[in-house]
């Protein structure tokens, strides 16, 4: 076993720490929760020269060559500063899975673009009950002129908004049972008969209620198999659990920085508050959480990284993690006391972005269920 | 980065648990079980596991060891909790500490027997007035040139009357004006004239001791480190156990012998619909104290202790020791009003194993430093909150 990080990951993880300090401070942050489009081109444009969105893409087209763990360290720190701009959605939502079942032509036609920061991408899946499971997908994708015309309503789907393409998943068969008769489709933003609104949240990022009314799509933009969708998009559900996080990482990890600086300054009956072990367990208990959340996320990244299988892990992980960023955040706000809960602090960001990742790819219980069926229950 | 053992970690894991497949037999497991020490056929297999090279992978060749890194320590632990192989060694974990702090003439003394399955070590630190606070001990050692004379009472030294030798940590000055200043440490044979151990019986059922010393005498060979330099060995014992710990094979044991009990016996029920979720808790739980225990024992490995890497070693045997404890717990739920059932009771489900280790749980959370000296370790040097 080798807990350390690579020469050349160390190297990414002090670049990309540096240029996002610089380039994404908290009032980026607070703009980009009240711009229209949620994100800033400019940087999206400067993180594409850098090579980010193609780091784990082949070199053959454009990519970096990288590998899934070097991608983990990314979000990590993306996660630190809370980075606005659609890459989530572009590179774990969108680029990978094409990079995994997309034909030839749809891997030169689309990961180049991708790569280059000129294609934004998303997928296009939940849907009015929230759920990340097959029986849950209802939009239809019904045959008709040499394609497919889709109808149905998504909701809460990120960077919709701004997305160049989605990845919609739909039903094409309802006929069988609810995991066979999914298809994936690669739909153009653009098309007649889309329509997106963006929804009010927490984390004032842009999930979007996205409407597909008679929406045609070629057959040739069919990603993977007709009808047997779903075997792929459980598995991008559990990198993107994987993912995610990762992100939640970075996220605890400034909590609890933040914590430990400001209980050693701040002083209450003549000690800094640090002093008192009710503060103090309350910062142990925290790091408990963001060490047992940075071994089992590099675990399962890792797992990724090498061809390893990573179903149990991303459940493992994501089911931790929901619960870390919760616990991280609540007992950093009593340990920080009133400053904290001002909107003006830095906390509420991560406040309101712990129960945004908490939620996304399937929350704590959702993924002790699929610990519990590991185990050998029968759960529903 | 690499989460898997190396080749050679996995040969020795497959060694010793083959080893303990074949030679761990029901008198070992009985005597383990029994909670009361280290009993004969404890001894004899402590022995053979020596010949073979199993107690002390991470020592030196010369002592009886193979050389190997911290994780071999952790597998070997994995393998003898989950065999019901005699346990603790504390034997090994001090002998950690006389490789940092002994001389030549020590090590090669009481290395080999350790390393051998001879002799066992007892940890002698603990008095009726200093548990936590372990540098405020009394138990007096006056320096008679040659040798020196032994007065005072230990305490919880479990094992003390199945060892051979005490670690004994004594004060040798009582004027030192930092307490921890004038304290030495002598390891001691318990044969000694004027050594007298009784046995104390804990809640759960295990033997520990009070040892009480009246006047017994130690040759100046068997001081470990300096006179008053004690607290450095201390130190340096603590830094030998201070390995992450992590692999949880045990406990993943005990989570699956309790799914399988509620799948056959209780799952029907829609009373029982909380446990499928509440024992995948637990499995999450256990997955990231192992790996996270892991990590800090291969850090400490490269020279990275768990404290200057916030705290991972510390923090997975919290996490550990606290899911240890809702484990026994839940499934003494699950159990219902069976749980309650002691050890050949009619009706006792999986042998009152589960009711044994419930007892004895509150224990581990306890001993070997509290969970709270661990959190005060963990917010003091681990994130350098101040002390006052």
């Amino acid at each position: 076993m080798d807990p350390r990080l690579s020469e050349e990951q160390e190297i990414l993880r002090k670049a990309a720490r540096d240029f996002l300090t610089d380039k994404c401070p908290k009032t980026l942050v607070r703009e980009m929760e009240q711009d229209e489009k949620g994100y800033s081109p400019e940087l999206w444009k400067e993180i594409a020269d850098l090579g980010w969105m193609g780091l784990a893409f082949p070199e053959e087209y454009g990519g970096g060559g990288m590998s899934f763990l070097d991608l983990a360290i990314l979000l990590e720190e993306m996660g630190r500063v809370l980075f606005p701009e659609p890459f989530f959605s572009t590179v774990i939502l969108g680029g990978l899975p094409i990079l995994d079942i997309g034909s030839d032509e749809q891997k030169k036609k689309y990961l180049p673009d991708i790569i280059s920061g000129k294609a934004i991408f998303t997928m296009a899946l939940t849907e009015a009950d929230g759920k990340y499971d097959a029986a849950s997908v209802k939009v239809k994708a019904t045959a008709a002129d040499n394609g497919y015309v889709i109808n149905g309503t998504k909701l809460f789907i990120h960077d919709a908004n701004v997305a160049d393409y989605f990845l919609c998943v739909a039903r094409t068969d309802d006929k069988s049972k609810a995991e066979d008769g999914i298809t994936i489709f690669i739909v153009d933003a653009r098309s007649p008969g889309i329509s997106k609104t963006v929804l009010k949240t927490i984390a004032r990022d842009k999930q979007c209620e996205v409407i597909f009314d008679q929406v045609k799509v070629p057959m040739e933009n069919i990603l993977g198999k007709l009808n047997q969708g779903w075997s792929e998009v459980r598995k991008i559900i559990e990198r993107a659990a994987i993912a995610k996080s990762c992100e939640m990482l970075g996220g605890m990890e400034v909590v609890l920085d933040m914590t430990v600086a400001y209980v050693k300054e701040r002083v209450q009956f003549d000690v800094p508050v640090g002093v008192f072990q009710a503060i103090q367990h309350h910062c142990v208990y925290m790091l408990l959480e963001v060490e047992g959340s940075r071994a089992t996320a590099y675990e399962a990244a890792w797992r990724i990284s090498t061809g390893r299988a990573y179903s149990s892990e991303a459940a493992i992980t994501k089911a931790w993690v929901s619960d870390a960023y919760q616990r991280v955040v609540a007992l950093g706000t009593q340990a920080h006391g009133g400053v904290s809960i001002i909107e003006d602090h830095d906390m509420p960001l991560y406040f309101r972005r712990a129960k945004a990742a908490e939620l996304a790819f399937g929350d704590a219980r959702f993924h002790r269920k699929t610990v519990a069926r590991n185990l050998g229950f029968k759960v529903a | 980065m690499d989460f898997e053992l190396t080749p050679e970690e996995k040969a020795f894991q497959k060694e010793i648990r083959e080893f303990l497949d074949k030679e761990c037999n029901k008198n070992v497991v009985a005597e383990t079980l029994s909670l009361q020490g280290a009993g004969p056929y404890s001894k004899e297999l402590l022995r053979k596991m020596g010949a073979a090279r199993l107690l002390a992978p991470r020592w030196p060749e010369e002592y009886g060891g193979r050389g190997m890194g911290a994780m071999s320590e952790v597998i070997k632990v994995d393998e003898i909790t989950s065999h019901n192989a005699p346990f603790p060694l504390d034997g090994v974990e001090l002998g950690n500490a006389i490789l940092i702090s002994g001389t030549e003439e020590q090590k090669k003394r009481f290395l080999p027997g350790v390393a051998s399955g001879e002799i066992d070590i007892a940890l002698g630190y603990t008095e009726p007035n200093a548990g936590s606070d372990v540098a405020s001990i009394q138990l007096r050692a006056v320096d008679n040139g040659d040798h020196f004379i032994l007065n005072g009472q230990k305490i919880y030294n479990s094992e003390a009357h199945v060892c051979e030798y005490h670690w004994l940590l004594t004060r040798t000055d009582p004027t030192a004006e930092k307490k921890h200043r004038g304290l030495s440490m002598f390891i001691v044979d318990l044969k000694s004239p004027g050594i007298t151990i009784r046995p104390l019986i804990t809640s759960g059922g295990l033997r520990t001791n009070e040892v009480f010393y009246e006047d017994v005498k130690v040759s100046r060979e068997n001081l470990v480190g300096e006179k008053n330099g004690g607290w450095k060995v201390v130190m340096s014992a603590l830094y030998g156990s201070a390995a992450g710990g992590g692999m949880a094979t045990e406990t993943k044991n005990v989570i699956n012998t309790m799914v399988k009990y509620a799948i056959e016996e209780k799952q029907d029920a829609d009373e029982n619909q909380w446990i499928p979720e509440v024992m995948a808790d637990l499995w999450v739980k256990t997955h990231v104290a192992e790996i996270t225990g892991m990590r800090a024992t291969a850090f400490g490995d490269l020279g990275v202790t768990n404290l200057q890497y916030g705290g991972g070693g510390s923090a997975s045997r919290l996490l550990a020791s606290e899911t240890r404890r809702i484990l026994y717990n839940t499934a003494m739920q699950i159990l219902g009003p069976y749980g309650q059932l002691t050890k050949n009771s009619k009706y006792a489900p999986l042998e009152g194993e589960i009711l044994k280790e419930y007892m004895d749980a509150p224990r581990l959370s306890i001993v070997h430093g509290s969970q709270e000296i661990q959190k005060l370790l963990i917010a003091t040097r681990g994130l350098g909150l101040p002390r006052k």
